[in-house]
């Protein structure tokens, strides 16, 4: 390849990248846009009657006509949002420890240990990823409602998010045990440590990496989950910020854009920090649990 | 077949047959007081219904109603109480109840607080008039109101001619039939057949043994539950025999109150609908054929129950008998540590995943719906209806009145039809738009890489619903952004939801925005790893451009490529949240897939069984896809 095909081909791969960017960037700067407005509607300027080109164009650059914090304080005073983000916060938080232990020990135990059902009870958890939800939605929800009668109970919702996330962290910590070399435990095994003792003093501090992975993920799955919430968490006041946003903009009732744009503002922004940091650690993860499968 | 101890096999079928006979038993138990219930409340009707058809009698004849009430309640030893409402003069005709008679004299006006009489007295009315003009029995013509353990009220309407005009209620105490007790010779059958195993035992051995016990443990329980039906239709036949002599009985005694009136027992053994049970005629002879055919259908669900419960018993004996018991408990203690580490994690996935995905295929056979949770299932159960009433509905279109075709949105086959295309098309476009991105962005020397990077990655972290709710608000159709360009450029706007392939369009765009940069980071990962010698190689073999992607980048990105594929098939197949956001179907369920018609079947309809066959299917076809996949990609095997 010659320096002035490349310097040719390239105006072109730019402009096509560009492009590509703007359709990208258009619906986040608009989400900007309408929490920065101050405003519920929908539109970013008035337009008149029989508006000008000019004016048309104006009503579609992602740009507010004022600035305004407004939908950012009114959304945490005159909205429970607030409450709505607690509760997601309290959800995930329990979510990600729960689930975190549970992967580290199966996880664990699958990689070091040869028994009878190992391989049934890791290709169980692989196939229960194909059951499509709304099959065991139904059970679920006569088994968490109407039986345990834990309906817009933070419990249920946390029972669900961890067994939710179990058999992705339990393959992605496995791969990774898979990888610390066994002389280090059987050393330990010599000085005569319990494996009780081995797990937690040695294999954990080494796996710290993976454990933030496997962290990160359960704590997304259940701060981004918006299904089970949606059909257990039938207060108001219980909702999570999934189901509290849609509420904004879902019902019949008046249509509070200003308020769901803001909300998602501050809902999105740090998982889409801790994506962007550790994506590539996931990504990881994603492709190598899908290989094996 | 693993070896089996002799001791094994006897034990093994010793707590198989144990466990056979308590549950079996358990349901034919149970299906006996269901049995002695129903005819204590038969009896309960014939005898208010005599009631009801003496005082039509007498009341047509202009007789004193206060008085052959009375005398009823004297002789009639099951009645303690009758109250005549007549609806269209508003008035208790007669009542022997002494609150009754002390707040002032029958016949009188209904006071106020008596209102609810007047309306039993038309809802029967309305009732009987709506099972008459519809030719069959589907509203309550007799009323039960729950009063104490032994004494039930009913309340019956009173005919005048062929219409009703006013209620009678009848406060009965229970005639409890006499039935005789549960028979031995069933068990006696049951230890028979373990007799002859252990008779058995000392001719044969090992596997030779296991099936000899097997054979018998089949025939012993068989013959268990055949007998033990049996005997559940005698005692049927023996109530239904208690009821027709209660009704002889109840003829005599109302015959000797009010001579001259026209009395027929059949009249009496009525249904809550109000039709005839015709389980006996009017001599009291008891019509053997209407019953066994009422027998019959009990029978065969009975069939399937006890069938059930013994396959659960050949799984213990199994289990017992060919040593697994045995062996389970050793592993466990030789497995101890590894099992005491798997076993949070698994007890979570048993009660929250697989016990919901066990459950909710027993549910698809059944018509569990909200109003019906809180009975058994077995009581509910309905077989495959479910199942051919989704897949046999064949008719995605009609042909209209002006020889239009209209679609019916709400057939399996449009949905399931629409899903492919969702699917194949977003996948087409994820996989596309992200394959050349991610060649462009693997370009030498490209300026501001690592910036188009990380801003071509942002719609993946974003959560999607928002993202949803967002293009949702784009696509409005007064004040959504979109319609502005369109508006820009002169077009008209689009109401985008209002007709499917706009709808369509929409969640597509949605989609395929939020879809593609999961492709582009696996392409990109999988170029990057390419050896560049590979490229010079091909060059100096003379290749042109086209021929070194053919031959070289996409057989080496293909191993990444394809898990990927398939990952975002099985998402997209059921990604619920965009369509459930973004059209919510519309126009009138065009653009659902299966996965949110389930949902709306479920939570939108309540109807429970009939959307966990709806997702078994869809679990269905995500298998076939997954087994046609794994064969056609054979080539990745073993990565």
């Amino acid at each position: 390849m010659s320096n002035r095909n490349e310097t040719v081909g390239h105006v072109w791969l730019h402009l096509f990248l560009i492009i590509m960017v703007i359709v990208t960037v258009y619906p986040i700067l608009w989400v900007l846009t309408v929490a920065f407005s101050g405003q519920q509607e929908l539109m970013f300027v008035n337009l008149p009657a029989d508006p000008s080109l000019w004016q048309r164009i104006r009503a579609v650059m992602p740009w507010p006509e004022q600035m305004s914090l407004q939908n950012f304080l009114d959304v945490f005073s005159q909205q429970p949002f607030g409450r709505w983000l607690l509760n997601s916060a309290m959800v995930a938080v329990a979510t990600t420890i729960a689930g975190v232990f549970l992967a580290c020990t199966a996880g664990y135990a699958f990689s070091r240990f040869r028994f009878p059902g190992r391989r049934a009870g890791m290709m169980s958890f692989l196939i229960s990823q194909m059951f499509p939800g709304t099959l065991t939605l139904v059970p679920l929800y006569i088994i968490i409602v109407e039986w345990l009668h834990l309906g817009s109970n933070y419990l249920g919702l946390i029972m669900l998010y961890a067994t939710t996330a179990i058999p992705f962290c339990v393959w992605n910590l496995k791969g990774y045990f898979d990888t610390i070399p066994r002389e280090l435990e059987e050393s330990a095994l010599m000085d005569g440590a319990s494996p009780a003792v081995i797990f937690w003093k040695i294999i954990l501090p080494l796996s710290k990496p993976a454990v933030a992975v496997t962290a990160l993920f359960s704590f997304m799955t259940a701060w981004n989950e918006f299904v089970l919430a949606l059909t257990i968490m039938d207060k108001e006041n219980m909702y999570t910020a999934p189901v509290g946003l849609r509420f904004f903009v879902g019902g019949y009732a008046e249509q509070q854009w200003g308020y769901f744009a803001a909300g998602s503002i501050v809902a999105a922004l740090p998982v889409m920090i801790l994506f962007l940091v550790l994506q590539r650690y996931l990504i990881g993860g994603l492709t190598a649990g899908a290989v094996k499968g | 077949m693993q070896h089996s101890s002799t001791r094994q096999v006897l034990v093994g079928a010793l707590v198989a047959l144990a466990v056979g006979v308590l549950l079996i038993g358990g349901v034919l138990r149970v299906a006996r007081l269901t049995v002695v219930r129903g005819a204590t409340e038969q009896n309960a009707v014939v005898t208010a219904a005599s009631v009801s058809q003496v005082l039509a009698q007498v009341r047509a004849a202009d007789g004193d109603l206060q008085a052959v009430a009375r005398g009823l309640v004297d002789r009639l030893e099951d009645v303690d109480r009758i109250r005549v409402i007549d609806s269209g003069k508003r008035l208790l005709a007669a009542s022997t109840d002494a609150a009754d008679l002390t707040a002032g004299e029958v016949p009188r006006r209904l006071g106020r607080e008596e209102k609810a009489w007047f309306d039993q007295a038309k809802e029967l009315e309305a009732n009987h008039r709506t099972n008459i003009s519809e030719g069959n029995a589907r509203k309550d013509e007799i009323l039960r109101m729950a009063v104490a353990q032994s004494q039930l009220e009913l309340v019956l309407p009173l005919f005048a001619g062929d219409t009703v005009d006013g209620s009678v209620q009848v406060l009965t105490s229970a005639v409890v039939p006499r039935v005789p007790g549960p028979r031995l010779l069933p068990l006696a059958v049951v230890a028979g057949a373990f007799l002859v195993l252990v008779a058995l035992s000392v001719l044969l051995k090992g596997r030779w043994l296991f099936a000899g016990g097997l054979v018998l443990l089949v025939v012993g329980l068989w013959a268990f539950a055949a007998l033990g039906l049996a005997g559940l239709a005698a005692v049927r036949h023996d109530v239904e025999a208690a009821i027709a002599h209660h009704a002889l009985e109840v003829r005599d005694a109302v015959g000797l109150e009010a001579p001259g009136t026209t009395l027929d027992i059949t009249a009496w053994n009525v249904d809550r609908f109000g039709a005839p049970r015709g389980t006996f005629d009017r001599a009291g002879t008891v019509a053997t054929e209407t019953v066994d055919a009422g027998l019959a259908e009990g029978g065969r669900r009975f069939g399937q129950a006890a069938g059930l419960l013994g396959v659960f018993a050949l799984v213990i004996y199994y289990w017992v008998g060919a040593g697994w018991t045995v062996r389970t408990w050793q592993a466990l203690r030789k497995h101890h540590t590894a099992y005491g580490f798997v076993l949070p994690a698994m007890i979570g996935m048993i009660v929250l995943v697989f016990f919901p995905f066990a459950y909710g295929v027993v549910l698809s056979f059944t018509n569990q719906t909200l109003y019906n949770v809180n009975q058994p299932l077995y009581d509910l159960w309905v077989g495959i209806d479910n199942y051919i009433d989704i897949l046999s509905d064949v008719a995605v279109w009609h042909t209209g009145e002006d020889g239009s075709r209209i679609i019916n949105f709400q057939n399996f086959y449009w949905t399931l039809g629409f899903t492919i295309l969702w699917t194949v098309s977003n996948v087409s476009i994820g996989v596309s738009l992200g394959l050349i991105l991610a060649l462009i962005l693997n370009t030498k020397n490209l300026a501001f890489r690592p910036f188009y990077r990380i801003i071509l990655i942002l719609p993946w972290a974003v959560p999607n619903y928002i993202t949803a709710l967002i293009w949702k608000g784009m696509f409005h159709r007064q004040f959504g952004v979109i319609n502005q360009v369109i508006a820009m450029f002169g077009g008209e706007p689009i109401a985008w939801f209002d007709a499917w392939h706009t709808s369509f369009f929409a969640v597509l765009a949605t989609n395929a925005w939020l879809s593609f940069p999961f492709m582009m980071v696996v392409s990109l990962g999988a170029l990057q790893a390419i050896s560049s010698d590979l490229y010079e190689a091909a060059r100096v073999d003379g290749a042109s451009r086209w021929q070194q992607f053919w031959f070289v980048t996409l057989p080496s990105i293909k191993p990444a490529l394809v898990p990927a594929v398939i990952l975002s098939v099985v998402w997209t197949f059921n990604m619920f949240n965009i369509i459930y956001l973004v059209s919510q179907g519309e126009p009138a369920g065009a653009t659902e897939i299966l996965i949110t018609d389930a949902y709306k079947i479920a939570f939108e309809q309540y109807r429970y069984g009939y959307a966990a066959a709806y997702s078994v299917v869809i679990f269905l076809i995500l298998m076939i896809y997954g087994v046609w996949q794994n064969r056609v990609t054979r080539a990745t095997e073993g990565i």
